[in-house]
């Protein structure tokens, strides 16, 4: 088992945001997170990343108790993320954003330098590198973002709504990366809005509603689970399902 | 407990009365919009200067002293405002810290280029008189200073949380885009919390006139009480800006009274930088 | 290889400065401006590069200062000797300010840091061992070159010039280093720059660390040119105000940032003293805090940035117009 969440409570005051959530995570697995907004997917998220701290729970990695250890040392352990808005480096260019990244393995500059470039490549960025980055638009920062998490060398990425604000040409070549880093053997978690994304990574799928674990299992069971489609649309909408209209189309809307 | 004691005790429960008026405005605008004001002691100098004008210049007593004190900060706040906070809230941190802090520099100087460096004291007899409580004696400045101190700070505390205009503030310290939807405009509200908050200043420099030293320089020492008292509140709570001025005004004067009153600023220091070390969070503040 | 034209060039015009302009005060004008580019160079790595803005530097300055004064005081050896002691004293002051702080958001480091430089402000002016409000005096005659006293300012311009071209190749090797790279990060954002694995607040701290030291070897070189330290030359708010304004107002996070602001205000400080007399020190402040409030409102990168910003944009036009040219 490489990633284990047991249950995960997160509190601000007297509200649960997240309410003894629990997960699994094998080698290999793409892991879907959904669930209305606010219902408390992007908390157990970053209670994962470290960077809230739990209210109850623990947090293991390959079996090592990893609760109270803080974000930059999960990434030294092989855990990275992006963020749902895009926290570039603004005062420096694309390459140097992914030097950042870089230096989690090496000390040196100049390797540094060698390896972003690398991952720059591999992201299709290459000629960007020597761009500032604040000139990015929105598809280039979200992509800069996998990029720099790429160069940490993580054994698990964890993406925060990579795809939110691309358009569908761009979501697709989204997709395609993101396959290709499976492909080459990273572990993924992804919160993910856009139920198209889902349908086509995710090996797993968890749904949230109001903070607790509603639902999980491959794609097309939560899809067809009464109480994930009655969370998402309400139960008159969850009657017509059950008439007969197909739920990932209805669910394929905004789902807020 | 000596009856002397019992005195120090009440002096530093009024003076800290004033120091919770003038923190919860710093506590008010730092919750709110995430800005520390780093000139907010000089705005109480500030104040207090225009108390001292009124007093002695124009003749006025406190009861136009402090009114026009308060107007005067009110204004200068919303001016501030406009014309630096809107636009430093965006930048970098070091705009931010830099805009303030110069603002600082600026008043205070100005001040000090004007009236001079020397100590200012107002008539004795401005407000006049000692009371005796059960053989406790206290000056009437100090009492009214204290009482009205109190009075107002818990106004401003029912001002946030009893009124409309408070809950919209609140909404806007929230989620400014969230409130903008609601037909909240964020420009006003934040105007009107660096209305308040400098306006409180204000008011907190006029009372105190009557009895503190009046110098250029004491802003930076009362910016730091304000923002220990914030530290130790809990940022953007107005109770707990009261509760940590009271306490605060207590250990500094029984510091003063005990181990000597060039001390009494210092105790105040290391206490905050005690607090970082040990309880970051403030007394009020969950970990 | 333009960029090493251009530094041999500002090392040419530096080097040269006091033979062209040799009387007294524009010799001792010189020396105070490389002595507070030192200082601000300094401030500039944790102000800076790191983004944390030190309000109390003056701190440092006053240790290296006191520590200087105080090996001739107390001990009869040269200022030189105290200069480390000042350093070592600096370095874990910075530690003990900047563990609990620097983990806050940086409201707490400012505040914290002016707090501990009027603690030890006050503190040092009530202990009699540190000379309390009179404070320490170096040797009258000096007894050998060791004393570093001299009358004239000459030697001090060369002896500052060579203390800031080290501090400016610390800075620069910072810069290039893995250190520079994630202080840069934390400044746009902590939260990202965590999540990549950059320790936030060691790295920080060794930045705080680093400046400190640097700026206490300052205070002790000020303190040997004047000869004296008290607790307003030495420990006073204002010296902090002038190192952080200078870096501000130059570039801050810029190399040459430090020099280029001292270059403009040490001049402006010491021509409006001369003209206004004592009371031009309360309009010299005004103006300061004016000068401070506008960096922030208009130009948070201070006048390096402005230059490279017009610079690029003048490049880019040429290059458009170059572009169009070829076209044609």
């Amino acid at each position: 088992m490489l990633l284990e969440a047991r249950d995960i409570t997160k509190a601000f005051g007297s509200f649960k945001a997240v309410d003894a959530a629990s997960v699994t995570l094998q080698q290999g697995d793409v892991l879907g997170l959904i669930g209305p907004n606010g219902a408390g997917k992007s908390t157990f998220f970053n209670c994962l990343t470290g960077d809230l701290a739990l209210t109850a729970g623990k947090v293991f990695l390959e079996g090592h108790d990893i609760t109270n250890r803080p974000p930059e040392a999960r990434a030294r352990l092989g855990l990275a993320r992006t963020f749902q808005v895009p926290q570039t480096f603004e005062g420096m260019t694309v390459l140097e954003n992914v030097m950042i990244g870089a230096f989690l393995r090496t000390s040196h500059r100049a390797e540094a330098e060698t390896k972003a470039r690398a991952v720059l490549a591999r992201v299709g960025m290459e000629r960007l590198a020597d761009a500032p980055a604040r000139s990015l638009g929105t598809p280039g920062r979200k992509r800069l973002e996998i990029a720099r998490a790429l160069a940490t060398e993580p054994r698990i990425l964890l993406l925060d709504e990579a795809m939110a604000g691309l358009t569908q040409r761009e979501v697709q070549l989204a997709i395609d990366l993101v396959r290709d880093i499976h492909r080459s053997g990273i572990t993924l978690v992804i919160v993910e809005h856009i139920m198209e994304v889902i349908m086509s990574l995710a090996s797993r799928v968890m749904v949230f509603h109001q903070g607790r674990e509603i639902a999980h299992g491959t794609p097309q069971e939560v899809t067809s689970n009464p109480a994930v489609i009655a969370a998402y649309l309400g139960t008159r909408a969850a009657a017509k399902v059950a008439a007969g209209h197909t739920p990932i189309e209805l669910m394929g809307g905004p789902a807020t | 407990m000596s009856i002397v004691l019992v005195q120090v005790i009440v002096g530093g429960l009024l003076l800290g009365a004033v120091y919770a008026l003038f923190s919860s405005g710093l506590t008010l605008v730092w919750g709110m919009m995430n800005v520390v004001n780093f000139a907010h002691g000089d705005f109480v100098m500030l104040g207090m200067y225009v108390a001292y004008v009124v007093y002695t210049l124009l003749g006025g007593g406190p009861l136009l002293g402090a009114p026009l004190a308060t107007l005067v900060l009110a204004t200068l706040g919303i001016v501030v405002y406009f014309g630096l906070i809107r636009d430093v809230m965006k930048g970098p941190m070091l705009a931010q810290i830099l805009g303030t802090f110069g603002l600082a520099l600026l008043l205070r100087y100005s001040v000090f280029w004007w009236f001079g460096a020397n100590f200012l004291s107002l008539p004795g007899d401005l407000v006049g008189g000692t009371f005796d409580v059960f053989g406790i004696r206290i000056e009437a400045s100090r009492l009214l200073a204290g009482i009205v101190a109190l009075l107002v700070t818990f106004g401003l505390h029912l001002l946030l949380t009893r009124t409309t205009l408070g809950s919209r503030m609140l909404a806007v310290a929230e989620d400014s885009t969230a409130a903008q939807l609601m037909g909240i405009r964020p420009d006003s509200m934040q105007a009107i919390a660096w209305a308040i908050a400098a306006g409180a200043t204000g008011l907190a420099g006029a009372l105190i006139a009557t009895f503190f030293y009046v110098v250029p320089t004491v802003g930076e020492t009362l910016g730091i009480v304000a923002f220990v008292t914030v530290s130790l509140g809990g940022f953007g709570s107005v109770p707990g800006a009261l509760i940590a001025g009271l306490l605060i005004g207590v250990i500094e004067s029984l510091s003063g009274y005990l181990i000597g009153a060039v001390y009494k600023d210092m105790v105040v220091y290391a206490l905050f930088l005690g607090f970082l070390w040990f309880r970051p969070q403030g007394l009020m503040g969950k970990t | 290889m333009r960029r090493t034209f251009w530094l041999a060039i500002a090392i040419v015009l530096v080097v040269a400065y006091p033979w062209v302009f040799s009387t007294p005060f524009q010799q001792r004008l010189g020396a105070l401006v490389l002595l507070y580019a030192i200082a601000a160079s300094a401030w500039n790595i944790i102000g800076g590069y790191a983004g944390q803005v030190s309000v109390g530097h003056v701190v440092f300055f006053g240790c290296g200062a006191y520590a200087a004064m105080g090996a001739y005081t107390h001990f009869a050896l040269s200022p030189l000797v105290g200069l480390p002691a000042g350093l070592v004293a600096s370095v874990a002051i910075a530690a003990v300010i900047g563990v609990p702080t620097l983990r806050l958001s940086g409201h707490y480091f400012s505040m914290a840091t002016i707090a501990v430089a009027e603690l030890a402000r006050l503190i040092v002016t009530n202990t009699d061992y540190l000379g309390a409000a009179v404070g320490l005096s170096g040797p009258t005659v000096p007894r050998n070159v060791f004393d570093l006293s001299f009358i004239s300012a000459l030697p001090y311009y060369y002896l500052f010039f060579a203390v800031l071209a080290v501090t400016l190749a610390i800075t620069w090797w910072m810069t290039n280093s893995r250190m520079g790279f994630y202080l840069r990060a934390i400044r746009d954002s902590e939260r990202a720059a965590r999540s990549l694995g950059a320790p936030a607040s060691r790295t920080k701290l060794y930045a705080y660390m680093l400046s400190a030291g640097l700026t206490s070897v300052a205070g002790a070189l000020y303190a040997m040119m004047f000869g004296f330290v008290d607790p307003d030359s030495g420990l006073g708010l204002l010296i902090s105000v002038k190192i952080l304004i200078m870096a501000a107002l130059g570039g801050a996070g810029l190399l040459f940032g430090p020099l280029v602001g001292a270059a403009i205000l040490v001049p402006l400080e010491e021509i409006s003293n001369s003209l206004l007399g004592g009371k031009g020190a309360g309009l010299t402040f005004v103006v300061y805090g004016a000068i401070i409030v506008l960096i922030a409102r208009f130009q948070p990168g201070g006048i390096l940035a402005l230059i490279n910003r017009l610079w690029a944009k003048r490049k880019t036009k040429q290059e458009s117009k170059q572009g169009a040219a070829d076209a044609s």
